[in-house]
């Protein structure tokens, strides 16, 4: 029976993908670990792979279409199989973005000439992944991401020889698609509208695939997301100085507290009051996340080929400062050292942007979608203020909110601010 | 107390199953005086199987007792020379033949050292063929093992081949408990090396039959044969089995098992008692809760089928779980059917 690929879920988020390009065509012969197509998802492009060996009887969709997840888009028949049985296989109306809540479920099996396919990852709807207690086991130990495998075992159970695949293919350097950071895929750049000459002197630098996600990302973003920006300025005086009082006190224990981690810790409280800042537009809908997961941008170092990754606090709301400040180190070392998983960098709600360790006053940032917010932060800096009509010396940080006007109006944005310099003009209530 | 043997001498010795059986009984009944046989045909014919061939010339008619057909009889009766410090081997001509004894050897033996608040043990062995012997029908093809091993207090031998027969009916005759000795016509003519002298395999202990990676199989009796065959035709596949021969079903040797499917990560069981509330079931659960996050399939397990045992010779070979059985069972839980 011909194995019939569907569109995968290849990040959280994910409903719909579009095949970019075809790395195969009918009649090619393809073994287990090939990669099929580059899929464009709502994070990035990513290598599509075969989990069968056979040959491409069929493409479904064409390069350029987009289909929800599910959808079916090619069929391989499987070794020694007549590749026409595969005819009656009948392409998907392409684009058949369903208007589904979130939890549109990829669970139902799609069939298609007789053939049950079981969807390739367990990671969407809360469903539990079928897997074989040593597998799981193994799994951990190995550091393989389950989600990422489609189980050979019955009803799709990820069994041994999944795990040991898989691992051999980390091994190997061919990482499985969805296991690979997302801004390491590469996608193709955004041509400018105008030719670029390479004049005398000019040199060229090859583009990494981080840089292609980051353009095309970015440009995405900033060409259909309505920005603007509300600047509000804080007092940082009594949060520097209860900073330096709890550093102080925790300095034997390790624990050194960045205002970084008090600005997260401020905008993830102020989100529980404010839920559209936790929220992303989706067409025809908004949806309010039921986690608050704080993007933290972090740059990476030259030497590492530079850029940027977003890691993701989660539930930053019900996290203290100490553990706040702890994820964020050990996510920020391991993404300028090792690189972070792409559970690691997916399901940010809010993200925010800090460049006052950089001596910048102010900035804007571009919204990081699918977010509908976020906060690029200033240095604190020493100025002459007015303080109950004295002129006085005092410490203030600059933020400037980018926001998507569909989602969240001006004054809503305004409303966000006040709560937030509430919680970091007051930060004993951070503490509670 | 061990005899010295000469190793050398030994180590080429090949007798059958049957005779492996008379040589531990016999040596018994020289070393201690309360040993003593009895059971149907088992004096002047030499035993319907010929396992006590000889033995009334050795032992004579005091101690090789031919009895009349009463099992419930003569079991009750060797059972009360027991309590009173014998220490009777009862051979059933076939388990199947036991049934009638039921009372004596379930409600009376295993019970009695509780039931005494220890004043009476009961030292005594009861053995027999069990199993399909070869289309003898449904009522003479018992596998009691299933309904047997049930009862707490009793101890439960089922050896496979000639040498281990010898050394676990030694054993089984020194032991203070109720052994229950599980034979098979169909091996009684396996022939195979058995040490000579005193030779005692302790109970709960046992033997990789064969050493393999890919899958355990747990077996006993007859059926470990039916694994070897099995694991030779898979080893052609590339699928390495480790062949476990229990050897005794009380007590359990579940710590070998275990250390096995660790290693393998699938277990397949195989036991010719029906498969509902049966050693293989007792063997499947233990290994799933010693043994559940070390497994990637579910312990399978290959029974009779559950029907009365056929009469025809092509529905009796199927009916086992043979070679062929076996081999699907591995396949399926390596997830290669």
């Amino acid at each position: 029976m011909p194995t019939t690929v569907t569109m995968p879920r290849l990040s959280d988020t994910m409903e719909a993908g579009t095949v970019i390009k075809w790395h195969v065509k009918e009649g090619d012969t393809v073994a287990s670990g090939d990669v099929l197509a580059d899929v464009e998802t709502d994070k990035a492009t990513m290598e599509m792979q075969t989990y069968d060996d056979g040959v491409v009887a069929k493409l479904l969709i064409g390069a350029g279409d987009r289909v929800a997840i599910g959808t079916p888009i090619a069929v391989i028949a499987l070794d020694g199989e007549d590749a026409s049985s595969a005819d009656s296989a009948k392409p998907a109306a392409a684009a058949p973005v369903a208007p589904a809540a979130p939890e549109a479920s990829t669970e139902e099996p799609v069939v298609v000439t007789g053939t049950v396919v079981m969807p390739s990852t367990h990671a969407d709807t809360g469903a539990r992944a079928r897997i074989s207690p040593v597998a799981r086991r193994m799994a951990e130990e190995l550091g393989v991401d389950i989600n990422s495998l489609r189980g050979t075992g019955p009803g799709g159970r990820v069994i041994k020889r999944d795990i040991e695949d898989a691992a051999a293919r980390m091994d190997g350097g061919a990482v499985p698609a969805s296991t690979m950071p997302v801004v390491m895929a590469p996608a193709p750049a955004a041509a400018p509208s105008l030719p670029v000459v390479a004049g005398p002197g000019s040199r060229e630098v090859a583009v990494s695939g981080m840089r292609q996600a980051i353009a095309r990302r970015l440009v995405e973003s900033k060409s259909t997301i309505p920005h603007y920006q509300v600047s509000m300025r804080f007092n940082m005086d009594p949060l520097l100085e209860l900073r330096t009082m709890l550093n102080a006190q925790l300095e034997p224990q390790g624990v050194k507290l960045s205002v970084n981690d008090f600005i997260v810790r401020a905008c993830a409280l102020a989100m529980a009051q404010h839920p559209y800042f936790n929220a992303s537009w989706a067409g025809d809908r908004i949806i309010i996340h039921g986690e608050v997961n704080v993007g933290v941008a972090v740059s990476l170092p030259a030497e590492r080929g530079g850029g940027l990754v977003v890691a993701v606090i989660r539930n930053a709301d019900q996290k203290g400062l100490r553990q706040i400040s702890l994820d964020t180190r050990a996510l920020a070392e391991k993404a300028r050292t090792r690189g972070l998983g792409p559970e690691e960098m997916m399901g940010a709600t809010f993200t925010i942007s800090n460049l006052g360790m950089y001596g910048v006053d102010h900035f804007t940032a571009i919204i990081n979608p699918p977010n509908s917010a976020i906060l690029a932060c200033g240095a604190a800096v020493e100025r002459p203020v007015v303080r109950g009509r004295q002129l006085c010396v005092g410490t203030e940080l600059d933020a400037t909110l980018s926001l998507d006007h569909r989602v969240i109006d001006g004054a809503m944005a305004a409303e966000y601010l006040t709560t937030v310099r509430h919680n970091l003009e007051n930060p004993a209530t951070l503490l509670v | 107390m061990s005899t010295a043997i000469d190793p050398t001498m030994t180590a080429t010795r090949e007798i059958e199953f049957r005779d492996a059986l008379r040589e531990a009984m016999s040596q018994e009944m020289r070393r201690d005086p309360r040993v003593f046989l009895l059971g149907e045909e088992v004096a002047h014919y030499n035993g319907a199987y010929k396992v006590s061939k000889g033995m009334l010339d050795e032992f004579g008619p005091r101690r090789i007792i031919d009895t009349p057909i009463s099992e419930s009889g003569f079991a009750g009766m060797a059972i009360g020379a027991a309590m009173m410090g014998l220490r009777p081997i009862v051979e059933f001509m076939s388990w199947s033949f036991s049934l009638v004894a039921a009372d004596p050897i379930l409600n009376n033996a295993p019970k009695m050292l509780y039931m005494s608040g220890g004043q009476f043990g009961c030292p005594i062995v009861f053995r027999g063929n069990d199993g399909a012997g070869g289309q003898l029908g449904s009522t003479h093809s018992w596998c009691v093992e299933g309904l047997y091993s049930n009862v707490p207090g009793l101890k439960l031998a089922i050896p496979s081949c000639p040498e281990d027969a010898k050394g676990l009916m030694t054993t089984a005759i020194r032991d203070d408990d109720p052994v229950f000795f599980l034979e098979s016509e169909r091996v009684l003519g396996m022939k195979g090396h058995v040490p000579e002298g005193d030779y005692l395999i302790p109970f709960g202990q046992a033997k990789v039959r064969r050493e393999g990676t890919d899958c355990t199989l747990v077996s006993f009796g007859r059926p470990v044969n039916f694994c070897l065959d099995a694991a030779a035709e898979l080893a052609k596949e590339g699928i390495s089995c480790e062949v476990l021969d229990m050897r005794t079903i009380r007590p359990l040797d579940i710590d070998s098992i275990v250390r096995s499917v660790r290693k393998t990560n699938y277990c397949v069981v195989v036991d010719q008692s029906w498969s509902f509330g049966s050693p293989g079931s007792e063997v499947a659960s233990q290994v799933h809760q010693h043994c559940f996050d070390d497994l990637d399939n579910f312990v399978h397990r290959v029974h009779s089928a559950d029907v009365p045992t056929p009469y025809a010779f092509n529905l009796e070979q199927e009916y086992l779980p043979n070679a062929r059985r076996i081999c699907e069972a591995v396949r399926s839980c390596l997830y290669r059917a």
